[in-house]
Order: structure tokens, then C-alpha cells, then sequence
């Protein structure tokens, strides 16, 4: 009985052990799509100025920005209140006059599909570049 | 610190070439764009980025849970219970990846637009108590592949946008 359980106790050990394969690499949506929902276009200011608005929007939020770079128009930035929620924001220019600002994020394990996730954020940004255009602190 | 740690591997020409790929872009501001595009296609937070360098790195944190390795443990721990013993196999059970990328796109030092894009990837598995359970690098050929075709379509919408 005794060697009966050992070998159930091994056997169990192995199939758990053997279960977990490797992490998801290349991630689960399609490529348009995301964009599609991730992405919005601005007419009214230029790259830099839009992403002072960008970071003052995720503070608004309650992110801590982790990395900007002002060239690639990258800002990273988590927010640990009650989950922890990480984004990142690009901001290029589109022609001469439109800036393009796409936003992708995590919360905890997976990623934010939801489109509804990022109407909000976009939300958030147009009241902070109108505050920005019009020059409010 | 081991004796081999710093000695290239036989590999490494081998592996070196499943990391690396050319493309044609019409400048290196634009493929540097495609490739964080391409990052955010694959759903993963930017962390640091130097363009002098080419460099960019980015990570994501995904689910590692295992419906069989959950319900291996549990019955390990009941059938523990059951013979008037304890053991606690949390420590065992996975719950996420926390998955690293770092792609360097330099110019190529032979053709004007061609670019070469190298990654690299690792990842560590993080057990239930927060614990790193192991680190590992990714070597697969065809993990390597399905980033770059992700590239490859990132550089193509970046190359007819506007």
C-alpha cells in the first residue's frame, strides 16, 4: 500500500510539474484590431505637446511614469492602486498637422481588450490637450 | 561565478541567426516606430528605450496557471491529508510568466535601408508565493519567427501609412 501511494505521490508530482507550458509570446489579438481600438488622431497639437499631455494624463490617473523618450514619443507608467495596471502610450506625428496616439495596457496578467478601456483613457486625454491648447496649468 | 559562464556556446551562430533578420525601411526612425508598434501588437509594456542604440526592450507579465498542474498538486496535498501528513506544494505551482524582449535594429553597415533586427527573450515562471521558480531563455525557432512576421507587418502599415 505504502509503495502503491509513493508511486501515485511521483506520478502526481511529474504530471503537475510537466503541465505548465511557456508563456504566450506573441499575444492573443489580431493585429488590426488592437490598433483599431487603441489608436485615435489629433489635429490640434503638435508630438511634444501632446505628450506632456499624455503624461499629465496618467497622472490624472494615478500612474508613476517608469520611461519617456521623446524621440521614439514613448511614456511608460504603472499604477499599483488595488491592481496593478501598466501602459504605454506612443505618440508619432501623421503628416505635417496630425499627431496619432496609441495606447495599449495591462492589467496584472492580461492584456486590456476592452474597448470601452480605452474610449476612457481617450477621454481623459482630449480634456487634458484642450487644457493643454489652451494653455491651463 | 561557473567556469563556462561567459564562453560563447557552440550554438551561438546558429542561435544568432534564428534572432536575427533584415528588412527594408526607408528610414531608421520608421522602423524604430514599426518595432514599438510591434511590441504593443504583442501586447507588451515598453521599459526602456535607447535610439541612439536601436535599442528597445519591453515585458509583459502573462498567466501561467495550469488547470493540470493545479489539480496534480491538490490531490498530492489531499492524498498528503489523507496518510496524516502535510505538504504544502504551493511553492510548485506556477501562476505567471513574466516575459522579457529586447530587439536591437541597426543599420546595415553594407546597404543603404537595410536594417537588421536582432531579439532576444527570456522569461522567468513565478510561483503562487511570488517566488521565481526559473529563469529561461527562448531558443525556439518558431517563437522567433511569428515575432518577426508581427515585424514584418508592423513595418508594412508604418511603410503605407500617412
Amino acid at each position: 500500500m505504502k509503495s502503491g501511494l509513493k508511486t501515485v505521490l511521483i506520478m502526481l508530482s511529474i504530471v503537475g510539474g510537466c503541465a505548465t507550458q511557456g508563456p504566450d509570446v506573441t499575444g492573443a489579438s489580431s493585429q488590426l484590431q488592437t490598433r483599431q481600438i487603441q489608436t485615435r488622431q489629433y489635429e490640434t497639437l503638435d508630438k511634444k505637446m501632446t505628450m506632456r499631455s499624455v503624461i499629465a494624463t496618467l497622472q490624472d490617473l494615478g500612474f508613476i511614469i517608469d520611461d519617456a523618450d521623446p524621440n521614439l514619443g514613448t511614456v511608460t507608467a504603472t499604477r499599483l492602486h488595488k491592481y496593478p495596471m501598466r501602459m504605454t502610450v506612443v505618440v508619432v506625428n501623421k503628416g505635417e498637422k496630425q499627431v496619432s496616439v496609441r495606447a495599449s495596457a495591462r492589467i496584472g496578467k492580461k492584456s486590456v481588450t476592452d474597448a470601452r478601456t480605452y474610449q476612457d483613457f481617450f477621454v481623459a486625454l482630449d480634456k487634458a490637450m484642450f487644457l493643454t491648447l489652451n494653455k491651463v496649468d | 561565478m561557473p567556469k563556462s559562464a561567459l564562453r560563447l556556446p557552440e550554438s551561438t551562430l546558429e542561435l544568432r541567426s534564428i534572432q536575427s533578420r533584415s528588412f527594408e525601411a526607408e528610414s531608421e526612425a520608421k522602423i524604430l516606430a514599426a518595432t514599438v508598434a510591434a511590441m504593443q501588437d504583442m501586447e507588451y509594456n515598453i521599459d526602456t528605450v535607447q535610439i541612439d542604440l536601436g535599442v528597445i526592450t519591453a515585458s509583459k507579465t502573462t498567466d501561467a496557471t495550469s488547470n493540470s498542474a493545479v489539480v496534480g498538486y491538490t490531490m498530492l496535498e489531499i492524498l498528503c491529508i489523507a496518510h496524516g501528513t502535510y505538504c504544502d506544494t504551493s511553492e510548485k505551482i506556477p501562476d505567471k510568466f513574466r516575459t522579457t524582449i529586447t530587439m536591437v535594429v541597426l543599420p546595415s553597415l553594407a546597404r543603404r535601408g537595410e536594417f537588421t533586427a536582432r531579439i532576444t527573450l527570456h522569461y522567468v515562471t513565478i510561483n503562487t508565493l511570488g517566488k521565481v521558480m526559473k529563469r529561461e531563455s527562448i531558443v525556439k525557432a518558431e517563437t522567433y519567427q511569428q515575432v518577426f512576421e508581427i515585424l514584418s507587418n508592423a513595418i508594412f502599415i508604418e511603410a503605407n501609412e500617412e
